[in-house]
């Protein structure tokens, strides 16, 4: 299968009736405000100041636009990100590249000919909140991850680099040795290289082959202007440069996180941007958040939850990882069980990244029901007996409840988590669950009765 | 230094603000001209935050309101 740009990603949400353009213009302190009222997503096919510009944004804010992406049904969105992912296609290198079809080096490189957004109240600048940024570790190899970048200057921007990442790993060694860190950050790419840089694959694994499975061919790569990088050749914009080995000093943020909270000013890393290349006709991605970053980021907590319940021996039946929680820090699954698997079922899933809360019940329970979910958990929980808590696990700065302020600059979070076993405890027997059912259902149609 | 620049220089000397209510004060400005001015300050290291994310800059007023101002 031809690997999809991100402009045939815009023409299958048309298709599928999920996009509205907008062709009056629009000035780009009014973008966020009007794609916050539409259900659908969004084109601004004109922006004040900024011919030949375009932005696109909340291509992603709800599940049925990620099982469109995907091309599957909703409820099956983990399964198919993780048989896709699992391919692994190697990126392919290519000499012609529609992302560099404009090139601006020296004076020319200004952050202002794009159409940099200002997207929440108590944000600290306007910002890039849809990157796909490229770096290289001589050790480790390629990385893929996203990260913010909030409007500084016309040649800088902050880059928040707090959480734990392989970047940040990167960027921290090459601090050590006193250097920059080059990185390419790809604007306007297809969701599958977006989840594919969501995904917390084990350093040392490119993303982009995941990416590739995802597509089912090779992502095409072209060398970038002035490092030593490749990013996605059918990009939109590309900023390419250095983050400067000045450390966690520049402050950065609020921004409205994927926590859905707006954040704090937090400390962080300088990008320097040395060229700057784009299509003739650029689309500006601005990623809504909190809901696209929730959407996701819910496939690749999802996927993950079924690996570590397979690697602990449990059969999966469902994995939900719900919006309420971003996407991020609660897993939900239904499982076959066998005596004793409801146990190892949460601490397989509580060893996933950050999730904090995991609920493990039996495949007869709807996981999608939040009320299902409220039966099993008071029927067949003793609060006493069914819950699992850890202390000191990893835990994320934009949850307030760990009380990051408290770290100081650079410092690295600590969380508790939370299992719940929903599972019919041992020893209880099955029929005892038995619902009711009413008698006399399918022999009777109330329609004829009415 | 822009004229835009030097009046968001003496209202940020003046009091505390969030990003968007510097943005709210200029609205008649393009936005590409704002944030050249925003990067032209930016660019001489004069900002300083606050407990809430405000903006000011030292030497008057702002500096005793951010201060008090502490995050709730």
């Amino acid at each position: 299968m031809a690997k999809k740009s991100f402009r045939d990603f815009l023409i299958a949400l048309e298709d599928a009736g999920e996009i509205s353009r907008i062709k009056k213009i629009v000035d780009p302190r009014e973008m966020s405000g009007l794609a916050a009222q539409n259900d659908k997503a969004t084109i601004f096919e004109e922006i004040e100041g900024y011919p030949g510009w375009k932005t696109a944004t909340a291509l992603l804010s709800s599940r049925r636009r990620l099982a469109i992406t995907l091309g599957c049904d909703e409820d099956k969105i983990a399964q198919t990100f993780e048989a896709a992912s699992a391919r692994q296609i190697e990126p392919e290198l290519v000499k012609d590249a529609p992302c560099q079809e404009v090139v601006k080096t020296g004076d020319e490189v200004d952050l202002t000919s794009i159409p940099y957004p200002l997207m929440h109240v108590h944000d600290g600048g306007p910002y890039i909140s849809g990157t796909f940024v490229v770096s290289n570790d001589a050790e480790y190899g390629r990385n893929v991850g996203s990260y913010r970048m909030m409007y500084r200057s016309p040649k800088e921007t902050g880059i928040d680099l707090v959480s734990p990442s392989d970047m940040r790993f990167y960027y921290q060694r090459a601090l050590d040795r006193g250097e920059p860190l080059p990185i390419a950050v790809a604007i306007g790419v297809h969701p599958f290289e977006m989840l594919a840089a969501s995904y917390k694959a084990p350093i040392r694994t490119d993303e982009l082959t995941l990416a590739g499975g995802l597509h089912g061919g090779p992502v095409p790569l072209v060398k970038c202007k002035t490092v030593d990088l490749e990013v996605p050749a059918d990009a939109e914009i590309v900023l390419e440069g250095e983050i400067l080995p000045t450390g966690w000093t520049a402050d950065e943020g609020p921004f409205g996180e994927f926590s859905q909270i707006s954040g704090d000013v937090k400390w962080n890393p300088v990008f320097r941007v040395k060229c700057i290349t784009h299509r003739r006709d650029p689309i500006f991605y601005m990623l809504q958040m909190p809901w696209e970053n929730d959407w996701l980021s819910a496939p690749v907590t999802e996927a993950a939850g079924l690996q570590a319940l397979r690697v602990a021996s449990v059969e999966p039946v469902a994995i939900r990882a719900p919006v309420g929680s971003c996407g991020y820090w609660t897993l939900i699954a239904s499982i076959r069980k066998r005596p004793g698997e409801g146990k190892n079922a949460l601490l397989a899933l509580l060893s996933v990244a950050e999730v904090k809360l995991a609920i493990v019940t039996d495949e007869d329970i709807d996981i999608n029901n939040p009320d299902d979910i409220d039966w099993a958990l008071t029927f067949r929980v003793q609060a006493d007996q069914d819950l699992v808590t850890l202390s000191g696990a990893r835990g994320k700065h934009v949850d307030p409840s760990i009380r990051a302020w408290e770290l100081g600059q650079g410092g690295l979070p600590l969380t508790a988590k939370l299992g719940i076993d929903a599972t019919i405890p041992e020893g209880i027997p099955r029929w005892l669950y038995k619902r009711i059912q009413t008698y006399g259902k399918e022999r009777v149609r109330l329609e004829d009765y009415l | 230094m822009s004229a835009l620049c030097k009046v968001i220089k003496a209202k940020l000397t003046e009091t505390p603000m969030q990003f968007s209510e510097v943005v709210d004060d200029h609205l008649e400005v393009s936005w590409r001209d704002f944030l050249q001015a925003w990067g032209q300050l930016r660019e001489e290291d004069i900002f300083k935050r606050d407990d809430i994310g405000r903006y000011y800059i030292e030497g008057g007023a702002a500096e005793a309101i951010a201060a008090e101002t502490k995050a709730e």
